[in-house]
C-alpha cells in the first residue's frame, strides 16, 4: 500500500473518530443537572435575564436540534462562542493552545533526551550504579504527583535560590514577541529578539521539567526492558563476533531496535502529557489549553468543551499517526497493510 | 511500493506545520497575546483630538505596582456589563462615576464627575440633578459632558448585562429617564418606588461609569463598542488600558489627562497568578507588591519585608432552610437549628479567626449593620424548641457546593461541622456536594430542603440584602426558601424609601431582629478580606465594594 492510500485510510477513520467525540462530548455535557446560564449569570441574575440568555444562545432548543446547529456551523468552520470568556472558540483556541503545545513539545523533547540515554545506559549497566540511579530517579518519576514536584521545584529553584522564574511564559517587563506561530521561542528567533528567546526558554524549563518527569521515568523504564531484551539478541552476538565497537553495537544495532515499543510509549506519553498540562499549568501560572478546558468544564460551558475535546483529538490523532509512520522509518521491515 | 525515508520525512515536516498552523493561526491581528509595550494608550484613542501623550517611560519595577491575583474570572471591562471581581478592580481605576465612595467608607457618597446633585419630590417621581464639574476631560482629551452620561447610561439598558438589574430592577429606571439638560447638568427621573438614597450608592457602581462617547462610537460595532471595551478603555480615571491578555495580565497606565492628582505609579500589573503559594513566594521574592489570595496560613507565615492588611468582604455565609419542606416550616424546628451550631467554633477554629460572627442580613460595615449576636451554640435550647414544635427525629438534607469558600474554609469542612453540631440536638443531616452550578440550579427552583452558600451586596445600601431575604415576590433569596410572610416584605420595602436616617435605621434594626428569629436562615458568619503586602506599598485601602484605588499607593524605596 502506498503511503497516499494509507493516509487517506487514516483520514477516514480520523473523521469517524471525530463525530463519534463530537456526538459523545455533546450527549455529556448535556447531561449535567445544571443550566450553563445560571452559571454565567450567577446567583443574583434574574429569571428574565436567564431566559435571554438561554434565547440567545440557543440553550432553550431541544439538544439534538442544538446538535445539529452546532455539527452545521462546525463544517463551516465556526466553533460557536464560548458561553463564560464570551468570544469565539476558535479564537480562544488559537490563543491558549500554543502555549500548551510549547510546553508539551518541550517537555517530551526533554524526556526524549534524558528518557532514551537513560534508558540505554541503564541496560548496558545492569545491576550496577548507573542501573540503579536510574531506576531510582525513575521510580520516583513514576510515583510522585506532579503538583507537588511542581511546588518543590518552584519553591527550590524560585523561591530559595532565586535562579529560575517561578511561573509566566516570558518576564513580565519584556514584552512576548509579535504572534506568528504562538510558540514564544520560535516566535522570538524569528523576530531576532534574543531577549524574549532567553526569557521564554527561562520561563520554560521548570514547568517542562516538572511535566516532563513522568514521561521521561516512563521512557527510560520502557528502553532499559526493551535494551535488555534486545541486548541478548543473536545479532547483536554477531555485531560483537565480528569485532564492532561496543559503541557501535549498542547505539547502531541494539538501540535502534529497542527503540520501537519505546516510540509506542513516547505516542502515548503524548496524551499524558496534555493532560498533565492541567495541573502543571495551574501551578505554573501558565496561559494554556489546560486551564481553559478546566474552566470550561466547570463553567459549563459547553462551545468551549466541545472546542477542546476536538482539538485534543486532532492533536492525539496526528500524534498517533506520526508514531505509526515512525515505525517504519525504525523498522523498514514495517509496512502498513 | 514502500514510501522512502525521503517521503517519510516530507510528511513529518508536513504534518508539524498542519499542527503549528492548528495552533498558532496565521493571523497575526488582534489576538490578545499581541505586543505589549509598543501598544501606548495613544494608538487605542483614535477619535481623540488630543491624543494622550504616549507613555514616557517602559514599565519597570519602580514604576509599576506589581499585584499577583487568580484573574480568572475576567470576562471583559466593559464597565457597562461587567460584574466580576478583577473587572470590578479594574473599571474602578479607569472609569469615573458621577458620584463614589472614598477609601473603605460606605456610608457617604462623595463628589466625583459631579460637584454637586439635589432630590426633587415631583410628584408622581423623584428628579435628581446632578450638575458636573467643569472642565473635565476624557483620557483622550474629549470634555466630558451631560451628553457622555446619557449615553453611557443608554449602553447599560442595551446591553442588558448581568449588572443592568440595578437599573432596570432595583431603580426601576429606563433609557428614557436619563437626560442631558444643559452640557453640563444631567437629570434622572426616579420613580417613587425607589429609594433615591440606594440609587446613589448604585451609581457608584461600575455600572454608572461615564464613557466618552466620542470613542465609544468609533468603535461601535453591533454591539454598542462592547466587543472593543472588552479589552480597551475609554474612560477618565486615573489608568488607562494598556492590554488584557487573558489568563496573563493586565497592564494599566497612567492616564496623562487625569482630572485628579497623577498617580505616583505610573502603571499598575495585575499578573495571572492561580496558585496562592506562588504569589506567595512571589511576594515574598518581591516580584509581587500585592497578592490578593492569599489563605490564612499563608498569611500568618509573614513578617520581615511584608505584612498582612485587613479589609471588609460584605459577603453573608448563611443557611438557608426551605420552609416548604416539612418539619422546616415551623419557626420552633428553623430556632432550633439556629441554636445548635457552634458559631463561634467556626469562627475562631475553621477560620482561625479571620472572619466576624454576624448573625443578622446587613454586613458590617454597611448602613442598618445590626451588631446582635444571640446565637452561641445551646444544645439544650435547641431540643427544648423541638419539643415545643413537637417533632423527633429531624432528617434533612443538605446542598452544599464543593471547593473552598470565599474566606479559606473547605465546604465540606464547614458542612461536616454544622452537622456534628446538630447531630448532638438529635437533627439528622445529610451532606449532598455538588458544583456551584447544580446547587443554584436547585435552590433557584425553590428545590433545596437545606442549602449553604453566600450572599454579596450588588451595592452599598441596606436595601441590596434586605429585599432579597425578605421580599417573597422579588423572586430572591426568601422565595427560593419558600418564606412568604407579606409582612415583613412590606416592611422592608418601606424601610427602602425613607429618607430620614434616623428613622431608616430603627425600622432595619427592626426587621434585622424579625428575620433573626422568624426568617427561615442561620447567618454564620461575615468573612475578612485578608492581603499580603511588601512594607515599601502605603496607602493600600480596601473598599469593601471589593476594589482599592490604585492611584493613591506609592512605594517607598
Amino acid at each position: 500500500m502506498t503511503l497516499p492510500s494509507y493516509l487517506l485510510r487514516r483520514l477516514v477513520g480520523f473523521v469517524a473518530v471525530m463525530v463519534g467525540i463530537s456526538m459523545i462530548t455533546f450527549a455529556l455535557s448535556h447531561v449535567v443537572p445544571a443550566d450553563p446560564a445560571i452559571v454565567a449569570l450567577g446567583d443574583h441574575a434574574t429569571d428574565a435575564q436567564i431566559e435571554a440568555f438561554r434565547e440567545r444562545y440557543g440553550l432553550n432548543k431541544p439538544v439534538p436540534e442544538q446538535y445539529w446547529i452546532y455539527v452545521t456551523n462546525l463544517i463551516h468552520g465556526d466553533l460557536g462562542i464560548s458561553l463564560h470568556t464570551r468570544r469565539p472558540v476558535a479564537a480562544d483556541l488559537r490563543n491558549f493552545f500554543p502555549a500548551t503545545f510549547e510546553l508539551s513539545l518541550t517537555a517530551l523533547i526533554l524526556s526524549i533526551l534524558i528518557g532514551i540515554p537513560a534508558g540505554v545506559i541503564s541496560a548496558t549497566a545492569r545491576n550496577r550504579l548507573p542501573d540503579h540511579v536510574v531506576r531510582i530517579v525513575s521510580l520516583i518519576g513514576g510515583s510522585v504527583p506532579i503538583f507537588w514536584l511542581g511546588l518543590i521545584l518552584i519553591g527550590f529553584f524560585y523561591g530559595r535560590l532565586g535562579w529560575l522564574p517561578g511561573g509566566a511564559r516570558i518576564d513580565k517587563f519584556i514584552p512576548p514577541p509579535p504572534l506568528i506561530t504562538g510558540l514564544f521561542t520560535v516566535d522570538s528567533l524569528l523576530a531576532g529578539d534574543y531577549k524574549a528567546f532567553w526569557s521564554s526558554v527561562h520561563h520554560l524549563f521548570l514547568p517542562a521539567l516538572a511535566l516532563g518527569y513522568f514521561s521521561t521515568a516512563i521512557i527510560a523504564r520502557m528502553m532499559r526492558s526493551s535494551m535488555l531484551e534486545v541486548l541478548n539478541h543473536q545479532y547483536v552476538l554477531a555485531a560483537r563476533a565480528k569485532g564492532l565497537r561496543q559503541g557501535k553495537v549498542i547505539w547502531r544495532h541494539a538501540a535502534r531496535n529497542a527503540l520501537i515499543p519505546t516510540v509506542t510509549t513516547i505516542g502515548v506519553t503524548f496524551g499524558s502529557l496534555l493532560s498533565g498540562a492541567v495541573l502543571t499549568e495551574t501551578i505554573f501560572s501558565w496561559p494554556g489549553l489546560g486551564r481553559y478546558a478546566t474552566s470550561s468544564a466547570i463553567n459549563l460551558d459547553f462551545p468551549a468543551v466541545m472546542g477542546v475535546t476536538l482539538l485534543a483529538a486532532l492533536v492525539y490523532t496526528l500524534a498517533n499517526l506520526i508514531v505509526d509512520v515512525g515505525y517504519q522509518w525504525l523498522d523498514p521491515r514495517i509496512h502498513h497493510g | 511500493m514502500y514510501p522512502s525515508k525521503r517521503n517519510i520525512l516530507a510528511v513529518l515536516v508536513s504534518l508539524a506545520v498542519v499542527v503549528l498552523t492548528a495552533c498558532g493561526g496565521a493571523e497575526p491581528t488582534e489576538a490578545p497575546g499581541a505586543p505589549q509595550a509598543t501598544e501606548a494608550p495613544a494608538t487605542e484613542a483614535p477619535a481623540a483630538t488630543e491624543a494622550p501623550a504616549a507613555t514616557e517611560a517602559p514599565i519597570s519595577v519602580e514604576n509599576t505596582l506589581s499585584i499577583s491575583s487568580n484573574i480568572s474570572d475576567l470576562i471583559t471591562l466593559d464597565p457597562a456589563v461587567v460584574y466580576e471581581y478583577s473587572g470590578i478592580l479594574v473599571t474602578h481605576n479607569v472609569y469615573q462615576t458621577l458620584v463614589t465612595f472614598e477609601g473603605a467608607d460606605l456610608q457617604t457618597i462623595k463628589p466625583s464627575l459631579a460637584d454637586s446633585w439635589e432630590t426633587n419630590d415631583a410628584g408622581d417621581h423623584w428628579e435628581l440633578i446632578f450638575k458636573l464639574h467643569p472642565g473635565n476631560t476624557f483620557a483622550s482629551g474629549n470634555p466630558i459632558t451631560a451628553d457622555d452620561v446619557v449615553y453611557s447610561f443608554s449602553r447599560v439598558f442595551a446591553l442588558n448585562g448581568p449588572p443592568a438589574f440595578l437599573f432596570t430592577d432595583v431603580a426601576g429606571i429606563t433609557a428614557d429617564s436619563v437626560t442631558a439638560v444643559d452640557p453640563e447638568t444631567v437629570q434622572i427621573n426616579l420613580p417613587k418606588t425607589a429609594s433615591p438614597g440606594a440609587f446613589l450608592a448604585i451609581l457608584t457602581n461600575n455600572i454608572a461609569s461615564v464613557v466618552d462617547s466620542k470613542v465609544v462610537q468609533e468603535n461601535e460595532g453591533d454591539d454598542h463598542g462592547s466587543t472593543w471595551l472588552l479589552d480597551h478603555s475609554a474612560g477618565s480615571g486615573a489608568y488607562v488600558v494598556d492590554h488584557w491578555t487573558q489568563e496573563v495580565e493586565v497592564l494599566l497606565t497612567a492616564n496623562p489627562n487625569f482630572n485628579g492628582d497623577k498617580p505616583a505609579l505610573t502603571s499598575v500589573l495585575l499578573s495571572h497568578v492561580p496558585e496562592s503559594a506562588n504569589q506567595l513566594t512571589a511576594l515574598q521574592n518581591g516580584d509581587a507588591d500585592i497578592a490578593l489570595n492569599l489563605t490564612a496560613e499563608q498569611l500568618a507565615t509573614l513578617g520581615g519585608d511584608t505584612t498582612s492588611v485587613t479589609g471588609a468582604d460584605l459577603r453573608l455565609f448563611y443557611l438557608g432552610m426551605n420552609v416548604a419542606v416539612e418539619p422546616l416550616d415551623k419557626p420552633e424546628v428553623r430556632e432550633a437549628l439556629r441554636m445548635a451550631i457552634d458559631y463561634d467554633g467556626i469562627v475562631n477554629d475553621l477560620l482561625s479567626g479571620n472572619a466576624q460572627k454576624v448573625q443578622t442580613v446587613i454586613p458590617s460595615p454597611m448602613f442598618g449593620y445590626n451588631s446582635d449576636t444571640p446565637f452561641q451554640q445551646d444544645i439544650e435550647g435547641a431540643k427544648a424548641q423541638l419539643e415545643q414544635a413537637g417533632v423527633s427525629d429531624v432528617s434533612l438534607e443538605m446542598l452544599i457546593p464543593d471547593g473552598a469558600a470565599p474566606g479559606g474554609v473547605q465546604w465540606s469542612d464547614l458542612a461536616a461541622k454544622l452537622q456534628s453540631d446538630w447531630d448532638q440536638a438529635g437533627i439528622t443531616v445529610t451532606i449532598k456536594q455538588v458544583t456551584f452550578a447544580e446547587l443554584l440550579d436547585a435552590y433557584r427552583a425553590q428545590g433545596a430542603q437545606l442549602a449553604l452558600l453566600y450572599w454579596g451586596p450588588d451595592f452599598a445600601d441596606p436595601d441590596t440584602n434586605v429585599t432579597p431575604f425578605t421580599n417573597f415576590d422579588a423572586h430572591s433569596i426568601a422565595w427560593r426558601n419558600s418564606w412568604n410572610d407579606p409582612d415583613i416584605g412590606a416592611k422592608a420595602k418601606g424601610a427602602a424609601l425613607m429618607t430620614d436616617a434616623a428613622e431608616r435605621e430603627a425600622a432595619y434594626k427592626e426587621i434585622t431582629e424579625y428575620v433573626l428569629h422568624n426568617g427561615p436562615y442561620a447567618v454564620l458568619y461575615q468573612p475578612a478580606a485578608l492581603f499580603g503586602v511588601r512594607n515599601t506599598v502605603q496607602g493600600f485601602e480596601w473598599n469593601p465594594m471589593g476594589f482599592t484605588d490604585f492611584w493613591l499607593i506609592v512605594k517607598i524605596a
